[in-house]
């Protein structure tokens, strides 16, 4: 409650300076309390309630400091940021590969080094390369296979998933070029699959092109979840921890295999945001210890990056160790799925 | 005061001839300066912004994100290439399918709405309101439960003995039609509305007593007097349907490809906001030469309905 | 009585009911289904429902980002109805009968930012306003909103004046009104209905709007729908449903209460 009343107290001192015709509502909440309160970013629902009641009360805990926290998505994050680069309303960011890449090259981010997060010791190194040193991976998720258990002889293999579909033995659900992941989870995906590079994506589109009549796509992530139970599509390409919140929430036909190929590997990564502060460096260390991690593991189903974090007999089942996820080499995919994706919209048109 | 301005039962030919001529009345009673706060607010929160997003694209050459797009590049490739030229005219003519939909379809219960409804007004005006304050994530779950393979249609239809493989709904441009003439049909309807409740009844019953049929009366009483109303909703509809990629993103299952879509793509995806602000520019100059184009149209008939 | 009478003696009158009633099937079919969704015990969002529920209910008030950001979504809506109504109506006036010959040109630039993809438009504010020094605040997600309303006032109440001949006006200032007088107590009058429906469209325009809002949330000023995008990001359960009939709720209560004050439908007619 008290919270509503300071914002409520804020926006009637926004509008009273803008009839007194001032800059002032403007005076983002965060300039009030300068120093004291960083603002860290979160997804909404599940994930939102995990970083205020995990991540920012371990944080508050530790230092006396507060962290507030903005709902919404990466790309509204970037934006906000590379249009107040000098003064960020953001401190803590939560990014996808693509654009934490692009926010490291273009001086949005700050390289991150033991001395200022002490827990990034226990990380191991590939989820600080991924990322070029301007962030840390904090959870991943593996986009492999989901299907509904109608479904009595599901593939094993990306390969075998295509070879199905484009058979007809099951219908499939696949993301369109209007999700952010498309370009590695499903043109890399099945590029790497069948043969192909990043270079060389066209057994990627020739399996794609075969397997349309047979599939559906999406562009929510929720969408497949109602697809695989209206019976629009049978098996999907998905991420395991959504596959197991769903089957936790009682969607109990859904299943989920990681395919010999490997799930592909999707970040999410933290990110210190350059002129943001200097609090900023502790929440970081929050989001990687091994306590609050664990909490985090058990509330999401997501796989973390400390090394020194031990997942319940359960999890253990349920995430895909990162040694056997694949990872595209994110840094070529970032400029390669320009192309990709106009080569998409002329081919396959969906 | 109303009562001593109460009209005359048949506005007079030469108010009416003045008008429909442009020449405007004799003693007008707002004062073109008026027009200055909007304008003012558009040129300082539309013009300049949009100006200062191309001056930005100029001055910051692969700035953004590796090498995007140039600007001039970016204009050169849409004005250049088939395919852009052709996903331009899909788009123009998928909204121009919608706002034609939703006129003959609104049409009707905007004349239901303001003639026949009585104490129902409200409510109906609620019932057309209610989808647009609906989720955009949830309409669309709506439809799908309708119209999936094992959804309530098909299962309706099959029930019924009517088919015997469900009907595929859900892909191809028929649904994406369907779901953004669902939200934008209301803006239709009242725009009439608005227009139809001005109407002198009077001259409605006066041909009537003079031996009009009923449809005689409506073409040429009623709907020419209601040209402005259906002017409103038809831009409105157009350029809300032009301009709008969440329901085609949802719904259409990517069957359709239109410039909002692919500029969203710009955003979420490849970033390349150089090429996402020229498409925006192009997708914006045609739909202002389309509405002009249509509003002569309208205003010609106009004249010929009077 | 009569009416069903009059009905049977002519059929052809079915027609208008029998088509209005099919169309409301068609807008009201879909968002059945979010409302019942809506009293589902079941923890995600499917189909058939098993069991009823009103814990979704609950949720709204309960999960704090949905409660805050629907606060903030109809204060939104109604500041910028109004601040859009201030600067639109009496642009809507002056150009409805203007004789200049630029006067369609510019009712035409007036509705340009509807006919725009929002996310263009929202990504530049920001980089502009923020320029200017108030990029994410409540300032401007009103004036993001305020431009979106302008289109709607303004063609609506446009459309309205135009096809009210300027006899009243005339017969106002022959009878001695003088041009307050005229304004207040003749055109007001006769552009109402215009007013209400171009300042509904704005206010329903602000709620729904995602790609602007999305661009200025802050963590004080988020509002309803940017929340609900990012929630079924991770989670797909039947609150979402839930806001959405109380929404709809919410707007159900507005009209009633305007129905009862005002009257609807005379504040849809020109009296």
């Amino acid at each position: 409650m008290s919270k509503f009343t300071r914002r409520t107290i804020l926006k009637v001192g926004g509008i009273g300076a803008l009839a007194a015709g001032m800059p002032g509502g403007l005076v983002s909440p965060r300039a009030l309390a300068e120093g004291q309160r960083i603002t860290v970013t979160a997804f909404g629902g599940i994930w939102e309630k995990m970083i205020r009641e995990v991540m920012v009360a371990d944080y508050e805990k530790r230092t006396g400091n507060e962290a507030s926290v903005l709902i919404g998505g990466p790309q509204q994050w970037m934006a906000q940021i590379e249009s107040n680069r000098e003064n960020p309303p953001i401190d803590v960011l939560m990014n996808t590969i693509d654009l934490a890449l692009i926010a490291g090259r273009t001086g949005l981010a700050e390289p991150l080094t033991v001395d200022k997060v002490s827990n990034l010791a226990d990380v191991p190194q590939p989820f600080i390369d991924i990322v070029e040193g301007y962030g840390v991976l904090f959870t991943y998720g593996a986009w492999g296979l989901a299907y509904h258990e109608r479904v009595k002889n599901p593939p094993k293999s990306f390969a075998e998933f295509v070879e199905g579909t484009i058979a007809g033995k099951w219908r499939a659900a696949l993301p369109n070029a209007g999700y952010t992941g498309t370009p590695q989870i499903l043109i890399w995906s099945l590029a790497d699959a069948l043969g192909g590079s990043v270079d060389n994506v066209d057994p990627a589109f020739e399996a794609i092109q075969k397997m349309k009549p047979n599939s559906v796509f999406w562009t929510g992530i929720s969408d497949p979840l109602i697809q695989l139970e209206t019976g629009e599509a049978d098996v999907a390409i998905y991420v395991d921890g959504r596959t197991w919140a769903h089957y936790d929430s009682g969607a109990t036909w859904i299943r989920y295999i990681n395919p010999e190929e490997g799930g592909v590997m999707q970040p999410a990564i933290a990110q210190k945001v350059k002129n943001g502060s200097d609090a900023a460096w502790e929440y970081i260390n929050s989001l990687l210890s091994p306590g609050p991690q664990a909490e985090v593991a058990e509330r999401l189903n997501y796989g973390l990056s400390n090394s020194k974090l031990q997942y319940s007999d359960k999890l253990k089942e349920r995430i895909t160790p990162w040694e056997k996820t694949r990872f595209p080499p994110f840094e070529k995919t970032g400029t390669a799925q320009r192309e990709w994706i106009e080569r998409w919209n002329r081919e396959i048109r969906a | 005061m109303k009562a001593d301005v109460e009209p005359p039962a048949c506005p007079k030919r030469g108010a009416r001839l003045r008008r429909v001529l442009g020449l405007g009345p004799a003693g007008a009673a707002v004062p073109l300066i008026w027009v200055l706060p909007a304008v003012a607010f558009m040129a300082i929160f539309f013009v300049a912004p949009l100006v200062d997003n191309v001056a930005r694209s100029l001055s910051l050459a692969g700035g953004f994100s590796g090498a995007p797009t140039s600007a001039l590049a970016a204009y050169a490739k849409l004005l250049g290439d088939p395919y852009y030229l052709e996903v331009l005219v899909t788009t123009l003519v998928f909204s121009l399918v919608v706002t034609a939909i939703s006129l003959v379809a609104g049409y009707p219960v905007a004349y239901f709405l303001v003639r026949k409804s009585g104490r129902y007004y409200s409510l109906i005006v609620f019932l057309l309101v209610a989808p647009l304050l609906t989720s955009i994530i949830m309409r669309t779950f709506g439809w799908r439960v309708l119209l999936a393979r094992r959804g309530f249609v098909n299962s309706i239809l099959m029930d019924l003995g009517i088919i015997d493989v469900p009907i595929n709904f859900l892909s191809g441009p028929g649904v994406a039609v369907a779901g953004l003439v669902h939200v934008l049909v209301p803006f239709m309807v009242l725009a009439i509305a608005s227009s139809l409740q001005g109407i002198d009844r009077q001259l409605e019953e006066s041909a009537q007593i003079l031996g009009a049929s009923r449809m005689r009366t409506f073409f040429h009483i009623t709907l020419p007097l209601t040209l402005d109303g259906i002017g409103t909703g038809f831009i409105l509809v157009f350029m809300l349907a032009n301009g709008s990629f969440v329901t085609l993103l949802l719904l259409g299952g990517g069957s359709i490809q239109t410039l909002p879509l692919l500029i969203y793509q710009q955003f979420t995806i490849t970033r390349d906001f150089n090429l996402a602000g020229a498409m925006s520019n192009v997708l914006l100059i045609s739909a202002l030469i389309c509405l002009v184009l249509q509003l002569r149209i309208l205003k010609r008939r106009g004249v010929k309905g009077k | 009585m009569t009416r069903l009478l009059d009905l049977l003696r002519n059929p052809a009158d079915l027609l208008l009911p029998a088509f209005v009633f099919l169309f409301f099937v068609f807008i009201i079919a879909p968002i059945a289904i979010v409302v019942w969704m809506a009293f589902s015990a079941q923890a995600y969002i499917g189909f058939p429902i098993p069991a009823y529920s009103l814990k979704w209910f609950y949720r709204i008030v309960e999960y704090e980002p949905f409660l805050n950001s629907l606060i903030v979504s109809i204060e939104l809506a109604i500041a910028s109805t109004i601040v859009a109504a201030t600067i639109g109506v009496p642009a809507a006036l002056a150009l409805a009968r203007s004789r200049a010959g630029f006067a369609d040109g510019l009712a035409t630039f007036l509705l340009s930012p509807i006919s725009m993809p929002q996310i263009v438009l929202g990504f530049a504010l920001l980089f502009y306003l923020s320029a200017l020094g108030f990029g994410v605040s409540f300032t401007a997600l009103l004036l993001g909103h305020t431009l979106c309303g302008i289109p709607y006032i303004v063609r609506t109440v446009l459309g309205v004046y135009r096809s009210q001949p300027a006899d009243f006006e005339e017969a106002a200032a022959i009878l001695g009104a003088n041009r307050w007088q005229v304004f207040r107590y003749v055109t007001l009058p006769l552009v109402r209905p215009g007013i209400f429906a171009g300042g509904l469209f704005a206010l329903l325009i602000s709620m729904d709007n995602l790609p602007i809002s999305f661009f200025f949330g802050s963590p004080d000023t988020n509002t309803l729908p940017v929340v609900l995008l990012s929630y079924t990001e991770n989670q797909f359960d039947p609150s979402i449903a839930a806001v959405s009939t109380v929404q709809m709720l919410l707007a159900l209560l507005a009209l009633v209460v305007v129905d009862r004050v005002y009257g609807v439908k005379h504040m849809g007619a020109p009296s």
